[in-house]
């Protein structure tokens, strides 16, 4: 089997291969699935170093537990709901770094040796700043939120699962998830709405896009 | 007509789920009608425009994912190696103690009690008599004992109760008795307060000793007399 054959393998047959204890089939169902997996992670953490280990936590249980898909679902589901777990006792073991509001993106020193890294054209430099206010803004307005209602809304928003679902993932009741996910709108609402004190390009950016 | 409240949570819903909100017929006659709805929906829509945009932002560069997808292969390797160290383990720990605890498994085609049950011994008559004579003996007892220790339902118990008995008291009560001094001294003057205080009694008991002389017979006057109490008895008894 060719490389590109392995690429196009659909999941089911890389899920069975990987049943049968066959790494490399594994390691071809993160790399599709990695992004996801991490981006939520780094929603629910805000930190890099932690979104990093949390993900990957969810990969070794998602290979512990990969004999107990059933293929009654996607396998993004089944990994889903791994990965809520895992957040969730994650948050009841105390697992993130304290280190106050580390962001994600970096801003680079303006004599920075390698300004190509995140700069490559005055455009996309623009970009990269408002990008930066951006995730600050919105990093900021769910620190505010508690664990369970940030993941809440990254499910209702980014995920674009039903309240039931959510509720059920997070084994708490429906109403409980809505007031989070409104909580969370409301955050936003105050730190990002044109009223609020947020850059006026950085409105009209997000507006145009 | 649905109010404010109503449309501005389903637009929310709608903004949520990705969905255009002009395709709400409910939700486009607000946004139209109400200003005050009209620039709340505008809001919202920048807001989640926004945050939809921090995953762009949060998604590491191309040049992350190769060490990323490299250390988790380790760590799954590693995972692997610990599975299947124990595994091994648990298969030597398996085939060192099989050989004594596999006739104990239920699976086991002779068990150790099947073959208990099979075996025969070669015991001289006398013995046997002697074990057999021995093992009804012990049968006996055995049934004697336990019909000993069955106790007979109506068998009388007894109750220790402590109960309250009466005490006799002893009391000394005086009581000061006048005799009727005509019987004995007629002529004898007596005090005239002393004869108004025993006027009553001695009125009183004047027609009874004129009704029954000989009672006085043999009267010996004492300043006290002995009256025994018992307390909580009966009234006739002493």
């Amino acid at each position: 089997m060719t490389e590109r054959d392995t690429d196009a393998a659909s999941d089911i047959d890389l899920i069975k291969r990987a049943q049968a204890e066959d790494l490399d089939a594994f390691c071809l169902l993160a790399k599709r699935y990695a992004r996801r997996i991490y981006l939520l992670a780094s929603h629910y953490c805000r930190n890099p170093e932690d979104a990093e280990d949390l993900s990957q936590d969810v990969w070794l249980k998602a290979y512990q537990a990969l004999r107990t898909f059933r293929f009654d679902s996607s396998f993004y589901t089944w990994l889903r709901r791994i990965t809520i777990n895992a957040f969730l006792n994650h948050r009841r073991s105390g697992f993130f770094r304290r280190r106050g509001q580390t962001t994600m993106v970096q801003l680079l020193p303006i004599d920075s040796e390698e300004p190509h890294v995140l700069f490559e054209s005055s455009s996309a430099s623009q970009e990269n700043i408002y990008n930066k206010l951006l995730f600050e803004s919105v990093v900021d307005a769910l620190a505010e939120l508690t664990p369970a209602q940030r993941l809440a809304f990254l499910l209702r928003h980014y995920e674009g699962m039903s309240y039931d679902e959510i509720a059920i993932a997070m084994n708490c009741s429906t109403g409980t998830v809505k007031k989070g996910v409104w909580r969370a709108i409301g955050k936003l609402r105050a730190r990002l709405s044109p009223e609020a004190d947020v850059p006026e390009t950085l409105t009209s950016f997000a507006s145009e896009y | 007509m649905p109010n404010c409240k109503e449309i501005k949570e389903r637009f929310t819903e709608l903004l949520l789920d990705g969905v255009d909100c002009r395709s709400d017929e409910a939700v486009s006659a607000e946004l139209r009608r109400c200003p005050e709805c009209r620039s709340e929906f505008e809001a919202l829509s920048v807001t989640l425009r926004l945050a939809n945009r921090l995953s762009d932002a949060a998604v590491p560069t191309e040049a992350y994912w190769p060490g990323y997808h490299s250390k988790l292969r380790q760590r799954l390797l590693n995972a692997q190696n610990e599975t299947t160290t124990s595994r091994a383990k648990a298969q030597r720990r398996k085939d060192e103690l099989g050989p004594l605890f596999g006739p104990l498994r239920p699976g086991a085609g002779t068990s150790l009690f099947t073959r208990f049950l099979k075996t025969s011994v070669r015991v001289p008559l006398a013995v046997g008599v002697a074990l057999v004579v021995a093992a009804a003996l012990l049968l006996t007892f055995t049934i004697r004992a336990a019909r000993n220790d069955v106790q007979p339902s109506h068998t009388t118990t007894i109750v220790r109760v402590p109960v309250e008995v009466p005490v006799v008291e002893e009391k000394i009560v005086t009581r000061v008795v006048y005799r009727d001094r005509r019987s004995i001294v007629q002529t004898a003057k007596r005090p005239v307060d002393a004869l108004r205080t025993e006027g009553t009694f001695a009125s009183s008991q004047k027609s009874r000793s004129e009704a029954t002389p000989a009672s006085l017979t043999g009267f010996k006057p004492t300043d006290e007399i002995k009256l025994t109490v018992i307390k909580g008895g009966l009234p006739n008894e002493k």
